[in-house]
């Protein structure tokens, strides 16, 4: 990608760059990287059926992180007026300014084996042999002209509404960024990056015979504004209002610990909470996860292998390079039932003498990278989804969700069923909504025990919120988890 | 350095650090930028954050930042038509040129009659200097980065004598961190507005490990507007405590159980039941509440207040992002809903007086139905978390919620908790993996008990709080 563009936009250039990781570097870190990041956001909102709101939001700085060891010095400027930014760098420096003496270390041997390999030097050069391409765009959204949505937000209000008299209120919101990135590093590695990501969301409250009820679809992908299209429209508005029947007859099943079907797709959460945090390297690093020390060991059955994944081409999650300059990989955290790698930054891949997984991200430059999922998914099994449920005597087969949460220590995890139905003698029968599954990470993972042929990957509006907001994709086969507890009456 | 002398004889190091005169005037600039550029009218907020935090792992420093936010956030009136901007640019050059775009953006837009600033006579005419309510603490203009890491050693117990545990301590985080938050606000009506408020804060989270090799974690926090009112000695303490008596947690048997709920987290059941009453989830018929106003929904000791205008206290402010005058008034009075939190617009689209956007420091008021104890003032008559659970005799003491949601539509939830059996007021055991579900009217037409121990530096001042016959799920 062409450098030139970039410098413009931050109005620097490698000689100043340079004097900022110096000043950085000034106190004796053994690393510095700058994250400069002009983002340019858009929103429409339509509402009672007309496009009355909206808006346009800039945001421009750079931010400047200096390590030392495995510590962290992190301040930013939203000026990248040499004095400013050297300020900045003097801020961050402050990490390696005035050492503070070890304490005795009472902690217990609790990496394992992997402590042994650490000892790399702080985030070291990162190979690269590719250059992505994942979310090519003939138009950047800070030069679309937004007025030609209006319509497509109007189509969808129109096709919605006609889809069912039952409806009362839509609420329809277009939103879309172009960030432009570029990151410097005390290497010398210059990565640039030009990030779009587009986002819609349809909501519709639905009242019959004095019940309300409402249904959301959510879309999302790294992708430019021919995407935004009346195919898509349709699409939202089919999904909008699909089994929404169900939702107003569906109940509170009795609660318990039962088998639990989770349909392909947005299931995904459960890899998502009960496994994808956990094997994020920074709380391993620390000792918190309930994984910590566990790589190369058997952790659920060998025909499971999950991913995570940052080169699938417009998905939300996808990133030509992360947040530290590190192009996007896949990486394997399960393969075939063994916990393969964590997931992991330059902090955490020095500390364990490995390299960088690509998995370093920040919401903004507002913030320093941390090891954070892109887009995590199980590869596909060889069941029949069909067989799968038959298989099931009593239990749920769940489909739709909203949030999930997760405890790293315990590995206790949590997600949110909007809608699913329950499994009577191998058979889909009443709906339910509106029910919490919780169970244990490692206990859930080792209880899967069937995994379909239909990897679906989901494209709705995933958010991950940890310690900063970033955007994640999810996907899961049909999988059978023989126990979880579920919310009930 | 230049350093300026405090009132009391103290050396201000850094002096203040909110919004500035030059910001003031792009402020100004922005707003006459607008409406030269064809707005009919504007509001302007200049918003600036600037905020310090030392972390510590295991005793040793592990992360040192400064954040330093500032925004121009502008709402244009334009030819019938509303839309919202954001710059962090503040130069007038690019400040024109900002304007400039979003004019013609708003331009884009369908007209919506709905869409004005307040009526003038509803706006605050108080907030002056931004510190009328004793938000600001100038202690915070000494504070050298040196006395950050002091502040954040002082709090660690890793390595320390201070603490023993039976259980091998994993790793403890804590973090120090203060902060000062300025806002201002100007319209095309003539409204000036400023608020400002200093902030610190202490947390600490701890993970230990059991014999068997389970591991859990305990956190805890202090944090004020004021410097000499944090208390990080302790919150270390108390974290590994509540780390160690999760140990051993089991499952627990499903069943309707009084369901008491301690005030870290009982906030977590009253966020929904506040969210109902916004006028755009009314106004969108997505509100579970829709239908309620003026309405005895709940028991007769329920009473939420919102006492905006404490001194001193977080949460407190005088005017809400319109620059409308909050109030001290009953949202819930006696189990009768009071008020919906209606701004201009939904105002107009529902044909209700505006009242404010919502909730600013809304309080509790104690009381405890097994005892018939009611009508006492807030925090005038001690109701604690063992006094509650005395009077409830048996059930789930829930200390964590572990997440789930609540359907804002119809008001069913179901969250996943951590927490206590407890039998004739006393804990018994930890438990695990359990889950509670029901509706957000029904539970709160059960509540029997509210302290008065809601944690000091919380927005909202919501105390431990008691239900009954709620359903649990369990092993």
């Amino acid at each position: 990608m062409n450098q030139q563009p970039f410098f413009d936009i931050f109005r620097t250039g490698k000689q100043e760059m340079e004097k900022v990781i110096a000043a950085g570097l000034s106190a004796g870190g053994d690393w510095c990287d700058l994250y400069f990041e002009y983002s340019v956001y858009n929103d429409l909102m339509l509402r009672d059926g007309e496009v009355n709101s909206g808006g346009y939001h800039e945001d421009f700085g750079v931010g400047i992180r200096v390590l030392d060891g495995e510590r962290t010095g992190y301040a930013y400027s939203e000026s990248t007026e040499l004095k400013d930014m050297i300020a900045a760098a003097k801020a961050a420096s402050a990490i390696s300014a005035d050492r503070v003496k070890s304490v005795t270390n009472i902690s217990p041997d609790i990496s394992g084996k992997e402590d042994s390999r650490r000892g790399r030097a702080a985030g070291g050069r990162v190979p690269s042999d590719r250059s992505l391409d994942l979310y090519p765009v003939s138009e950047t959204w800070d030069k679309t002209d937004h007025s030609r949505f209006l319509p497509v937000l109007e189509r969808i209000d129109s096709a919605v509404r006609s889809k069912d008299s039952r409806i009362v209120k839509v609420i329809i919101r277009l939103s879309d960024y172009q960030s432009y990135i570029m990151m410097y590093n005390s290497l010398g590695e210059l990565t640039v990056d030009s990030r779009p990501m587009c986002s819609m969301t349809v909501s519709a409250i639905f009242s019959y015979k004095g019940k309300t009820e409402n249904s959301t679809a959510s879309w999302s992908h790294r992708c430019g504004a021919d995407m935004v299209s009346d195919d898509l429209a349709d699409r939202l508005a089919e999904e909008v209002v699909a089994g929404i029947d169900a939702k107003f007859d569906a109940r509170r099943p009795k609660g318990g610990e039962m088998p639990i079907v989770m349909a392909a797709g947005a299931s995904g959460i459960l890899l998502h909470e009960a496994m994808g945090h956990a094997f994020e390297a920074d709380f391993n690093r620390k000792g918190q996860s309930i994984f910590s020390g566990r790589t190369g060991r058997k952790i659920c059955g060998s025909g499971i292998s999950i991913v995570d994944d940052g080169t699938i081409p417009g998905n939300r999650g996808a990133g030509n390079y992360d947040d530290e300059g590190v192009p996007g990989q896949k990486t394997y955290m399960v393969r075939n039932g063994i916990l393969e790698s964590y997931l992991h930054d330059r902090i955490s891949a020095s500390f364990y003498g490995v390299s960088p997984t690509g998995n370093g991200r920040r919401e903004s430059f507002r913030f320093n990278p941390i090891p954070r999922m892109r887009a995590t998914y199980m590869e596909a099994g060889d069941a029949a989804p069909e067989d799968i449920i038959a298989s099931v005597r009593h239990g749920l087969y769940v489909t739709e969700f909203s949030n999930g949460q997760v405890r790293i220590g315990e590995g206790d995890f949590t997600f949110y069923v909007r809608s699913g139905f329950l499994i009577e003698d191998g058979r889909l029968t009443a709906p339910v909504k509106d029910i919490n599954v919780i169970g244990n990470g490692p206990e859930a993972l080792a209880k899967i025990t069937a995994v379909g042929n239909d990897l679906k990957i989901d494209n709705g509006t995933w958010t991950c919120g940890k310690e900063q907001n970033v955007p994640v994709s999810l996907g899961i086969p049909t999988v059978l988890v023989s126990s979880l507890t579920a919310g009930g009456e | 350095m230049n350093n300026t002398i405090l009132q009391n004889g103290q050396i201000s190091r850094n002096g203040f650090q909110g919004i500035s005169e030059e910001e003031i005037a792009a402020a100004g600039h922005c707003l006459e930028s607008a409406l030269a550029g064809g707005a009919a009218q504007a509001r302007v907020t200049v918003s600036k954050n600037i905020l310090d935090s030392i972390q510590l792992l295991n005793g040793e420093i592990d992360k040192v930042s400064r954040n330093a936010d500032r925004a121009l956030s502008i709402h244009l009136f334009v030819d019938g038509r509303y839309g919202t901007y954001s710059t962090n640019r503040f130069s007038f050059d690019s400040i024109d040129e900002f304007i400039l775009k979003a004019i013609s953006r708003t331009r884009m837009l369908t007209p919506d009659k709905c869409r004005h600033l307040p009526s003038p006579e509803l706006y605050a005419r108080n907030a002056v200097s931004g510190r009328e309510l004793g938000l600001y603490d100038r202690h915070y203009e000494c504070i050298s980065p040196e006395d950050r890491v002091k502040a954040a050693m002082a709090g660690t117990v890793y390595g320390s004598d201070r603490i023993s545990s039976r259980h091998t301590l994993i790793s403890e985080e804590c973090e120090y961190s203060d902060s000062v938050d300025d806002c201002y606000i100007i319209d095309s009506q003539g409204f000036t507005g400023r608020h400002t408020e200093t902030s610190f804060s202490f947390w600490s989270e701890i993970t230990i490990q059991d014999r068997n090799g389970d591991r859990y974690s305990g956190y805890w926090w202090s944090s004020a507007p004021a410097y000499d009112r944090l208390m990080i000695y302790g919150c270390s303490e108390t974290a590994l405590s509540r780390a160690e008596a999760q140990v051993g947690a089991t499952g627990h048997s499903g069943g309707k159980f009084t369901m008491v709920v301690d005030s870290t987290c009982s906030s977590r059941l009253a966020a929904p039941l506040l969210n109902a009453l916004y006028g755009s989830a009314i106004q969108q018929r997505n509100s579970f509440l829709d239908g309620t106003l003026n309405r005895k929904i709940f028991p007769d000791e329920l009473t939420v207040r919102d006492m905006a205008w404490s001194k001193g206290e977080t949460g407190s402010r005088l005017f809400d992002p319109e620059g409308i005058a909050t109030r001290e008034t009953d949202i819930i009075r006696n189990g009768t809903v009071e008020m919906y939190f209606i701004n201009t617009y939904f105002s107009d689209k529902l044909g209700m007086p505006a009242t404010v956007n919502g909730p600013s420091r809304p309080v509790i008021l104690p009381f405890n139905r097994y005892t018939a104890g009611n009508g006492l003032d807030y925090k005038e008559n001690g109701i604690n978390l063992q006094a509650i659970l005395e009077s409830a005799g048996n059930g789930i003491l829930v200390t964590g919620f572990n997440g789930g949601n609540c359907n804002s539509t119809t008001g069913n939830f179901s969250y996943g908790i951590e927490g206590f059996a407890f039998r004739d007021g006393k804990i018994t055991h930890p438990v695990r993996e359990m889950l509670i579900t029901g509706n957000m009217v029904s539970l709160w037409q059960s509540i029997m008990a509210a302290g008065s121990d809601a944690r000091e530096g919380a927005r909202w001042q919501i105390p431990s709080l008691a239900f009954g016959d709620v359903d649990f799920t369990g092993e």
